[in-house]
Formats: C-alpha cells, structure tokens, sequence
C-alpha cells in the first residue's frame, strides 16, 4: 500500500509538471517575416552606412541614446544611458551615465562568462570611427569635434597604427559607468550623434578576435542576435538571451493613434516577437505578391504600387476588409534641384546668370512630378528643412514656385534672346544649353523628360549627361555637375543636418552647388552656437530665402513612406528617424498563418 | 596528334587568350568602372576619406602594379574581398554558385531535351501545320522578353493560381529543386526553348537529306531509329557545340530569376558589383567566364572527335 500512495504521488508530482510545461511548449513561436529591398554589406556598424543594413544593426546594437518610439517630432531618450545626459560648458561638456548590468549577447570570445558594457566600451566605440583603417562613412558626426580625437587619428595615419589605449582629454571613463565627452566647441547636436544606430557599442575583446572579419560577428547588447545569416540573402534575428528586463512603457500622450498602441503594448516585456525572419527581396513586385499572400508581415510600399494599393491617402477597401493597416508618414526628406555654382555656363553672381537660375528652378513643375515620379506619395516642400526635423517651417513660402511664364519674363529682361532655331542664347550671342545629370536607372529616365520639358517651356537646349552612381558622387565632389536633383534624409532630426549641404567649406565633401558665399557661411556658422529655438528658426529662414534668391538651390519636394502591416502586427508604428523600431512590436498569434 | 599533346597544346594556348582577358578587363574597368570611394565614403567624407579609402583600396598605386596584383590573383586563385562587403570573393562564389547552379541546370538539361525532342517530330513532318506552327509560336515565345514572362508568370501561377511560391529559398537542395526553382525554370524555358527548337531543327533538316539516310531508309530501318541513331547522332556536332557554348554562362546566374524569385544566386551578386564598381567580384567572374568559355571549347573539341572518330584532333 505506501509502495503504491509512492506511486500515485510519483504520478501525481509528474501530472502537475507535465501540465503547466505542456502549456508552455504548445505557446507557438512568434516570428515576424520581413524583407530588405537591398542586400546588407555586413554587421560592423563602424563599417555602415546603408539604412538596410543599420535597420539590423539597430536591433542587434545600443547607443547611448535613442528616439522615443511614439513621440513626434522625434524626442531623444536613454538607451544604454541611465538616464539623458549631463550638458555644461554651453554644449561642450557630456556626462554619460550607463545602465547596471547591461550585458553583451553570448560569443564565444567571452569564454561563457557574462560580459558587462561599460564606460570604456563607448571610449573604444567612438576611437574606432576615427581609426582610418575602419574608413567609417560616420565618423563625421565626431570628426573634429572631441579634443584629441583627431590629433590620435592623425598619428595613426602617420604611424599606420592606432593607439586605442591613448588617454585623450575628450573621453574620460570617470568611473566603470560614467563617461564624460569633452568637445572642441559648443555642440547641441552631439546628442543625436549618440543615438545613432552605427555608434551602438562593442566590446574590444570581439573586435580584436575578430579582426579582419568583424561584419560577420555582431556582437551588442541590443534585444537580438544574429542567428542565422546566409549574405545578401536572408538573415534571423533571436532573442538575446542575456537581454536586460525592459517593459514597454512609451507615454501616448493625446494621440488616438498613440492610445490604441499604448493600450495593446503597455507593460509588456521587450522584446515580445520570438524570431525576425529576414528575406532581401530586391523586386517590389516580389514584396508586393508576397505581402498579398501573408508571406510577408510588413512592407514599405513601392511607388508604382501605391496606385494599386491606396485610394488617395487611404487603403483600398478590399484591403482593408482583410484588416491590412497603413501607416503614413511624411519622411523627414527633401528632394532638390542644385546648380553648380562654379559652373562656367549657369554658375557665377552677376544678375543675368542669378535671373537664367532661378527662371530654370522656376520651370520645374513640382507638381507633376509628385504625381508623375512619385505616383502621388510626396508633398510639396519648398523648405531646406522637412516637418518633423528642428528648425522646419511649414509656412514658408516659396520664391521659385511653378511659374514659366515669369521664368520667360525674367530671361527676355536679362538678355537670354531666341535665337533662329528657336532656342535662346546666352547675353553675349553664344549657344545656351543646360547639361542635366541622372544615374541609368528607369526613374531617373523619366525624371530626364521632366526636365527637358521644362527646360523646352523656357527654349533652352537640353542636354543629358547619364553617369554611374559612383561617378555623380565624383563629379558632384569635384564640382563638375551642372544641375541635377538630388535627394537627402535626416541622419538625426535637426536642421543643421539639412543647412550644412550649402555651407563653403563643405564644397567637395556634400555641398554639391559649390555655393560658397561668405555671408551665408557666416550666418550658418551663428546657427551652430544656438541651440533649437526661435531665434536659430530666424537665422535658418535667413539662409534658406538667400539660397531662393540667388538661385542656388530650389527644394521640390518631401517624401511620404506608406509601410502595410497585417492584421496580426501589433503596436506598429513608422518611426521618422529609427531605421527599425521591431522590439517593439508584438504578434497575435492567434490570428498569425501558423509557420 | 595523340590526345596528350593536343590537350597540352591546347591548354598553352589559352595563356595568351586569357591575358588578353585580362588585359581588356583590367583596362575597361579603369576606364569606365567608375570609383568605388565615392560610394564606400558615405553620404559626408571630405577629399582625404575618398584619398584614405583609394589608398586602402590600392587604387591609388600606379597602373601596371595593379596589373601585376591583378595576375598575381589569377595565378594564385585569391582575389581577395570584396570591396563592399569585405567578403572573400572565393567564399562568394561558393557559396552563390549554387543555388544558380540549381536553376540553371534543370534548365539547359530540360531545354536540350526538349528542344532535341521537337526539332526532331517537326522533322519527321516537315512543311506540316504541325511544323509551320510549330515555328510560328516558337518566334512569338523568343519576341516576348524574359521580364514580361517573370511578371506575369509570378502574377498568375504563384499569387493568384498559388501553385508555387512566389519567391524563397532554403538550405535544402531538394526542396529548392523541387519548390523554389519550379517556377523560375519553367518561366526561363520560356524564352529559351524556342531559338533551340529552331537551331535543332535546322541541324536535323540539314542531315535529314543525306544519301546516309536514304540509304537507311532502303535498308528497312525504322523511322524511329533512322531518327535516333542516324540522323541524331550526325546533328549531334552542332547540337552539343551549341549546349557547350551555353555551360560558361552557368557562372554568371540567371540575374533577372534569381532577382524576383530571391534566390542567392551569384547572377544577383555579378550585377551587385557592378552597380558597387565591386572589382575584385567583377575580376574574378571575368576570368571564370573567359576560363570556363576556353575549357568548354576544349571539351567540344575531345566530344567531336568522340562522336566522330572522322574528326580528327590537330
């Protein structure tokens, strides 16, 4: 009898086990499947400088700081740091404080020991953008700014070597989780160099193991790891094991949108998604079928699908009636035409060639190209800075709006006569004809039409010059494009990121007018000094009218990203900065196709 | 000639052809390939980033030692990483080369047969309706290009029909073969079945007038074997000339498929580098190609003489 109460108490022990542990193994896994319409270039974020291969890094890694996830326009909030840091010395002085146990994913370079991040992981981080050997497409955001940085990357340009055990004035660890950043100059926007998703931290040890191959070996203290990887193909993301306990607690304040999401995400632990699945579908038609087909939980949608998809700002019906949602958001974007302003033909400060500048800015018709090449998703901006960056205006008016026929006005006033072939000469009789250049692509084909077209409303010749994309970058450097529309998104959300591709001494870095005007630069360089506030929206008002009325540059237009997500993707929303917000999402599972 | 000599004469042969590979490449890429620092130097870099970034490149160093760098790869099968993606190029190759591989050969083996298979029915019934209409949808097949059958194809028969995936991948090679790569070589046949149909044809047409088949015909053979054994095996020169010249394009993939099935192929990865100025990728495809081309002409010549011991090997 006690053999057999043994035995029933035995199987009673295993029968409460079994049930709460059967529970747990029949919880499906949720995966979110995801496509990258470009393939990455590898996981050293030192090394990035593409926003598909950062939307990974930006789960894989942390900064400092980051956005947060519902505010708009985009607040900057603690990531690794304890808290927002500690500024003084008017924008020169930054103290750091990092959160306790933070803790890298597994690798085995850590020997299966738990390996903390600490103060000098960010020292070794930020050496490393100015290490010449990383050649880092970042290392602006900290060239030339903290003291001593730059004097160590010079010496390792000489010596071929960099010292990452120099102690500089600019980066002290003044304890094993405090840093302190010491700038050249006054610098609000350094903070916004903190946040990006490149400058997440590293551990030396995995670098120094890995060296050489340091893109094949992710290793940061962000909610994922990189599970599996097959190069420009596919890749998947897991939860890091060692990730710290973080709930989701963004603040909705009076947004409908912000409630709902709050209200299915709050208190929930980050991350709640198992698994991201990853897929380089380089084929919008490929992404557009998949998505069609669940294959696919978000996607970005393609402008030649937006017609398919949309019904004016709103998603078709029979979209929406299988619970699709559609997030719009203005990106924080411009589009604008350049003219070189070292040019021999279009270039120059005399009135005549100002007038011929401003009369081609004026024949370009920003509304048919919104409905034209961008299929409807843009708006007209006509402002260097786009909404949702610091210092934008969305009142501005512009000088250079559509208008050929006072374009005409101004060049029959300035002596751009026609000449017997109907085409209009320059002041001095000579033949005037406009080269205009654009990459081989399709878009940029049409984009080639809308500019003859305009050109033909003011009878001047068109000319097309067709480059590579790398060889528009060298001759834009080397000032040797004649006008041409370019693109440029925020980096971080403040206008200085926009003012600075007029500024002199930025000519063959990204300053592709050429535009080099001292009493501009003077201005520009006044707005470095003051931090966002209506008294630098003034000085950015000043600077953005001179370039309208001196024909240097005319901003046509902002770009609206659409992003779809199933109805099974919870607590989306599109993040004007973030290049991936995942972490913070969740899947119903109950209504998710099963894998 | 005994078949050592020829193959050793042969194969010195291809040392000069390959240099002028090397040669036209070398100096077509600095000519037009356009400057990768531009692109690797992001969206910020002032003149001594794109000055640091040539330089770490090496292609900064004097042309004719770029050169020699150039043939010491070849020699040494190394070249190096990508410039992109740090990636060794040999491991690109590796591990690309296969699931194109996956497409490709399904395709040139099914294409052949089919291909073989019909040039030698419409024979058989030449200047029927059979044949004319035969012909008649193989110009319209080859008039319609590649893109349009991949949209469509992938429109109807994976997202409307669901019969395949419309795009995907895994580690598995009979999955691939028998789920991925289903649709993407049935949608390549397409486009090129049809000018094989008609260049078989013509071969067959070609040695169906022969006194050799008459005479086997007068002998009492059956159409069939007169077909198979007889007729086949003379139009089988051409025909497998033709497959030859065919087997050096296995390298480059099938880039328009791979791009809208995503597959990994290494056709997706070529065109990649281009677009990046990714010399190092763009180098070593070059010589594969120009290598696997001289091989493939060397192996049609052993294949004749084998088919037909008239061709001799000089």
């Amino acid at each position: 009898m006690p053999g057999m109460i043994n035995h029933m108490g035995r199987l009673l022990f295993i029968l409460v086990l079994a049930v709460p542990l059967a529970g747990f193994a029949a919880a499906p896994e949720k995966v979110l499947h995801l496509a990258l319409s470009a393939a990455e270039t590898g996981f050293d974020p030192v090394m990035t400088s593409d926003l598909n291969t950062a939307s990974i890094e930006q789960q894989l890694f942390e900064s400092l700081l980051t956005y947060d996830y519902l505010a708009r326009p985009a607040r900057l909030v603690p990531r690794l740091a304890a808290d927002m840091p500690t500024v003084t010395d008017h924008g020169r002085t930054w103290v750091f404080r990092l959160k306790h146990g933070v803790y890298f994913a597994p690798d085995p370079v850590f020997k299966g020991a738990r390996r903390e991040a600490v103060a000098q992981d960010v020292i070794y981080t930020l050496m490393r953008f100015m290490d010449p050997k990383n050649r880092s497409p970042y290392k602006f955001l900290v060239e030339g700014k903290i003291i001593g940085l730059d004097e160590l990357a010079e010496a390792a340009r000489r010596s071929g070597h960099f010292d990452y055990d120099a102690k500089i004035p600019g980066l002290e660890a003044l304890d094993r989780y405090t840093l302190r950043v010491r700038l050249k100059t006054t610098d609000y926007n350094f903070a916004h160099a903190m946040a990006q998703p490149m400058y997440g931290i590293v551990a030396r040890e995995v670098i120094e193991a890995y060296a050489g191959d340091t893109a094949s070996h992710p290793v940061g203290t962000g909610p994922y790891h990189l599970a599996r990887w097959v190069r420009s193909a596919r890749m998947v993301l897991e939860r890091n094991p060692y990730f710290r306990h973080e709930t989701w607690n963004f603040e909705p304040g009076d947004d409908p949108d912000n409630r709902r999401i709050a209200a299915l995400m709050r208190g929930k632990t980050i991350p709640q998604i198992d698994r991201i699945d990853i897929q380089v579908i380089e084929e919008p038609q490929s992404v557009w079928l998949s998505f069609g087909k669940g294959e696919l939980d978000m996607v970005g949608l393609a402008g030649q699908f937006a017609p398919l998809a949309l019904q004016g700002d709103h998603l078709r019906p029979k979209y929406a009636a299988r619970g699709i949602r559609l997030d719009r958001i203005s990106d924080p974007s411009i589009a604008y035409y350049f003219i070189n302003q070292q040019d021999p033909v279009l270039g120059g400060m005399s009135p005549e060639k100002i007038a011929l500048r401003r009369a081609i800015f004026m024949a370009q018709n920003d509304e048919e190209m919104i409905r034209v090449i961008d299929k409807g998703q843009a708006i007209r901006n006509a402002y260097p800075i786009p909404a949702g960056v610091a210092g934008a205006d969305p009142g501005y008016r512009s000088v250079l709006d559509y208008n050929p026929e006072l374009a005409n006005r101004l060049l029959d006033q300035t002596g751009y006569a026609r000449g017997p072939d109907g085409y209009r000469r320059m002041p001095d009789g000579s033949p005037l004809a406009v080269r205009y250049t654009s990459s081989l692509s399709s878009q940029d084909r049409e984009l080639d039409e809308m500019m003859k077209k305009a050109l033909d409303r003011l009878s001047i010749r068109f000319e097309s010059e067709k480059l590579k994309f790398p060889e528009i970058l060298k001759a834009e450097r080397q000032c040797h494009v004649q006008i041409r529309l370019s693109a440029w998104i925020a980096d971080y959300p403040d206008g200085d990121n926009f003012m600075q591709l007029w500024y002199g001494p930025h000519t063959h870095e990204n300053n592709a007018s050429c535009y080099q005007d001292p009493q501009w630069d003077r201005l520009y360089e006044r707005t470095l000094t003051v931090p966002d506030s209506p008294e630098r929206n003034a000085l950015y008002h000043q600077l953005a009218r001179m370039l309208e009325l001196k024909g240097v540059t005319k901003v046509s237009t902002t770009h609206i990203r659409n992003v779809l997500s199933q109805p099974w993707v919870l607590g989306f929303k599109p993040h004007p900065i973030l290049p991936s917000v995942w972490a913070y999402l969740d899947i119903d599972t109950a209504r998710a196709p099963r894998e | 000639m005994n078949l050592g000599a020829f193959l050793i004469r042969r194969l010195w042969q291809m040392i000069p052809t390959l240099l002028g590979v090397v040669l036209l490449v070398f100096f077509l890429f600095n000519w037009v390939g356009g400057d990768p620092a531009y692109i690797l130097a992001g969206k910020m870099a002032n003149p001594d980033d794109i000055a640091n970034i040539r330089h770490q490149l090496g292609i900064d160093r004097p042309l004719w030692e770029q050169l020699l760098i150039f043939v010491q790869q070849i020699v040494t099968g190394d070249f190096g990483n990508s410039w992109a993606t740090q990636e060794p190029v040999s491991a690109i190759f590796r591990t690309r080369l296969g699931p194109s591989l996956i497409l490709l050969i399904p395709m040139m083996l099914l294409e052949t047969a089919v291909a073989v298979a019909v040039a030698l029915a419409v024979s058989a019934w030449r200047g029927s309706t059979l044949d004319r209409s035969l012909m008649a949808v193989s110009t319209v097949m080859m008039s319609i290009s590649l893109l349009v059958y991949i949209i469509v194809g992938q429109y109807v028969f994976a997202y409307l029909l669901g019969w395949f995936p419309v795009k995907g991948w895994s580690d598995e090679f009979w999955r691939n073969l028998t789920t991925y790569a289903v649709l993407p070589v049935l949608l390549g046949l397409m486009v090129s079945i049809a000018p094989s149909v008609r260049l078989y044809r013509t071969f067959v047409l070609d040695e169906i007038g022969q006194d050799y088949v008459r005479t086997a015909r007068a002998k009492g053979l059956s159409e069939t074997r007169v077909l198979l054994v007889h007729v086949l095996r003379n139009a089988a020169i051409p025909i497998v000339t033709n497959v030859l010249m065919g087997l050096p394009a296995l390298l480059t993939g099938a880039f328009l498929l791979e791009r809208f099935f995503a597959i990994p192929g290494i056709g997706r990865e070529i065109i990649l580098a281009v677009e990046r100025s990714d010399f190092p990728i763009i180098k070593a495809a070059t010589v594969y190609v120009a290598m696997a081309t001289m091989l493939a002409n060397l192996l049609g010549d052993l294949l004749y003489h084998w088919l037909d011991p008239r061709v001799h090997l000089e």
